[in-house]
């Protein structure tokens, strides 16, 4: 079972040069704790994959999937393939994220059209997006403008919903109050309803955008000839499966660089900071 | 603005809401708008029914869909396949999970795994799912289990970290087994995670789910959407699409708010940490 938390006594007789020595290897130390399970994980998968004897189409082994990742780098493939997919989701995203923000600010005036405007908001947030496609296909036939609206779409209307349900939490106290105190229309929605919507917003957007990255992929396979999500489907049916994970592990890759780097400080400098962590969902 | 005028616009806003709220079912105000608008789209906007079918179209394609059966058919398939999958990896999940909480090392070593597996699950397996169980149901329920048992692993590992050691160590002391700290300690204190898991999955197996059905299915939802597009058929997919959102709005209705409110609402728990 878990440890009790004092297991380590000693550390306080280690003296201060041990300590500061500690301190300094602290990063590496936790590099190596992040890294080592993933080098058991490919340890693992090599012996498994080389004593099972199937076919690298089967079941890859990490040098196959190594080599793969080499070859597509020294080709260009895969920076190129990689610039794609991040240039249709950023502008996807961002634009989402802008109508659907505007929307919601001018919906922020009227109550009515709140109440009017939602449950058909609901509606297209609880459509799994990836569901349009087939009409997105109809509509802008395969290519750029498909997978780029297929992305709006995945970012728009979680935002919207989320600004929508933020202005609905704020606590009608606070409102009256400020109407109350003088306020007209204009500097209510200003300084009262908007920012209170804000850390549902930007959770809205974590979501939406987590969203759209996975709608990608689908939304390249079908539509583009590019992108990652283009490499890991295409290579299924070149029979290169080692394509299909190397596609697979930069997908997660830049998920996880995007998400940690940008979109959780995001949130942690709005929503945390603000103590309003309850709208993490 | 006069306070009056402003007190009058303020009794007007007030009667509109009341009479929105009257019409208890604001969503088919809502719905009739939608349609409305839709319809004058295709009366005025001059566009060709195979991007834009017109309302009667896609009632008369719903209508032909649920009397042949073939729409409560595809929705068979498609719900019968959530259901495997997700009872396969939250099953899944919350054993390992389980299995993990009995030592924290294991648990420390494991969780990067947990962080990016659950990053990649569901969407991106399904040309894997593919290749190891061929085209049909196989794959599917594959992608869909495959999402839900990442998501409620990471979950369950983030819960049963949130436990206090106080409490593990003091059922301990007081002489509790592995066994019994588990079911009385752990279980307990990681249920509130687990259920947001849970819930969170469920939104993206059925979004894994309708993927899969788009690629490698021969029935369901997904399948009959994209078959009909492929006929340039797009009452019926409009009538596919309208039908997946409903569906899911339905089990949101019956499964899930319910279970939140019952239980993570009602233990005054609403502050999941979803990562």
């Amino acid at each position: 079972m878990v440890e009790l938390p004092a297991r380590d006594h000693g550390a306080s007789t280690g003296g201060a040069p041990t300590r500061a020595a500690l301190a300094v290897l602290a990063p590496v130390r936790g590099t190596f704790k992040l890294l080592l399970p993933f080098a058991v994980l490919v340890g693992v998968w090599q012996i498994a994959a080389t004593v099972s004897g199937y076919s690298s189409y089967l079941f890859p082994r990490p040098t196959d999937v190594a080599a793969a990742f080499w070859d597509l780098g020294r080709k260009g493939i895969l920076p190129a393939y990689i610039a794609d997919s991040m240039t249709v989701w950023l502008i996807g995203a961002l634009s989402g994220a802008a109508v659907g923000i505007g929307l919601g600010f001018v919906l922020a005036f009227s109550r009515p059209l709140r109440a009017l405007f939602l449950p058909a908001v609901r509606f297209f947030v609880a459509i799994a997006e990836l569901a349009w496609l087939p009409l997105i296909i109809l509509w802008f036939q395969f290519g750029f403008t498909a997978v780029l609206f297929m992305i709006w779409y995945t970012v728009l209307f979680p935002v919207l919903f989320n600004v929508l349900t933020g202005i609905e939490a704020v606590p009608n106290v606070t409102r009256q109050a400020v109407r109350t105190l003088g306020a007209n229309r204009w500097q209510l929605v200003r300084e009262v309803l908007f920012p209170g919507a804000l850390p549902s917003v930007v959770t809205g957007f974590r979501i939406g955008a987590g969203y759209a990255f996975r709608a990608l992929i689908i939304a390249e396979a079908f539509a583009a000839g590019s992108g990652v999500g283009f490499l890991i489907f295409e290579s299924r049916e070149t029979g290169l499966t080692e394509r299909t994970m190397v596609g697979m592990i930069v997908f997660g890759l830049i998920w996880l660089v995007v998400d940690r780097l940008f979109l959780r400080p995001i949130e942690v400098a709005t929503v945390e900071r603000w103590g309003m962590t309850a709208a993490r969902l | 603005m006069s306070p009056l005028t402003r007190s009058r616009g303020g009794r007007l806003t007030a009667r509109a809401l009341k009479w929105l709220r009257g019409a208890r079912p604001v969503g088919l105000l809502t719905l009739a708008l939608v349609v409305l608008a839709w319809w004058l789209l295709d009366r005025f906007a001059d566009i060709p029914p195979f991007k834009l079918p017109s309302v009667g179209a896609v009632a008369t394609s719903l209508r032909e869909l649920a009397s042949s059966g073939e729409l409560f058919d595809a929705m068979a398939a498609s719900l019968q396949r959530l259901a495997l999958g997700f009872l396969i990896g939250s099953s899944l999940g919350v054993a390992v999970g389980l299995l993990l909480a009995s030592s924290k090392h294991l648990m420390e070593f494991i969780r990067p795994l947990v962080v990016f597996f659950q990053v990649i699950a569901g969407i991106a397996w399904i040309p894997l799912a593919i290749v190891w169980f061929g085209l049909g149901s196989g794959p599917v329920i594959f992608v869909v289990a495959n999402a839900v048992f990442f998501i409620v692993l990471f979950n369950m590992l983030a819960g049963i970290q949130s436990i206090p050691s106080v409490l593990l160590a003091s059922t301990r002391t007081l002489g509790a087994g592995r066994l019994r700290v588990i079911r009385e300690v752990v279980l307990p204190g990681a249920l509130t995670h687990l259920l947001v898991g849970l819930e969170l999955s469920m939104g993206l197996a059925w979004r894994a789910l309708v993927a899969a059905e788009l690629i490698v299915a021969t029935d369901g939802l997904g399948f009959l959407t994209l078959q009909a597009s492929a006929r340039f058929d797009a009452a019926t997919v409009v009538a596919g699409i309208i039908v997946i959102g409903a569906t899911w709005l339905v089990m949101h209705r019956v499964l899930l708010v319910p279970l939140h409110a019952r239980t993570v609402e009602r233990w005054g728990m609403t502050r999941p940490i979803v990562d």
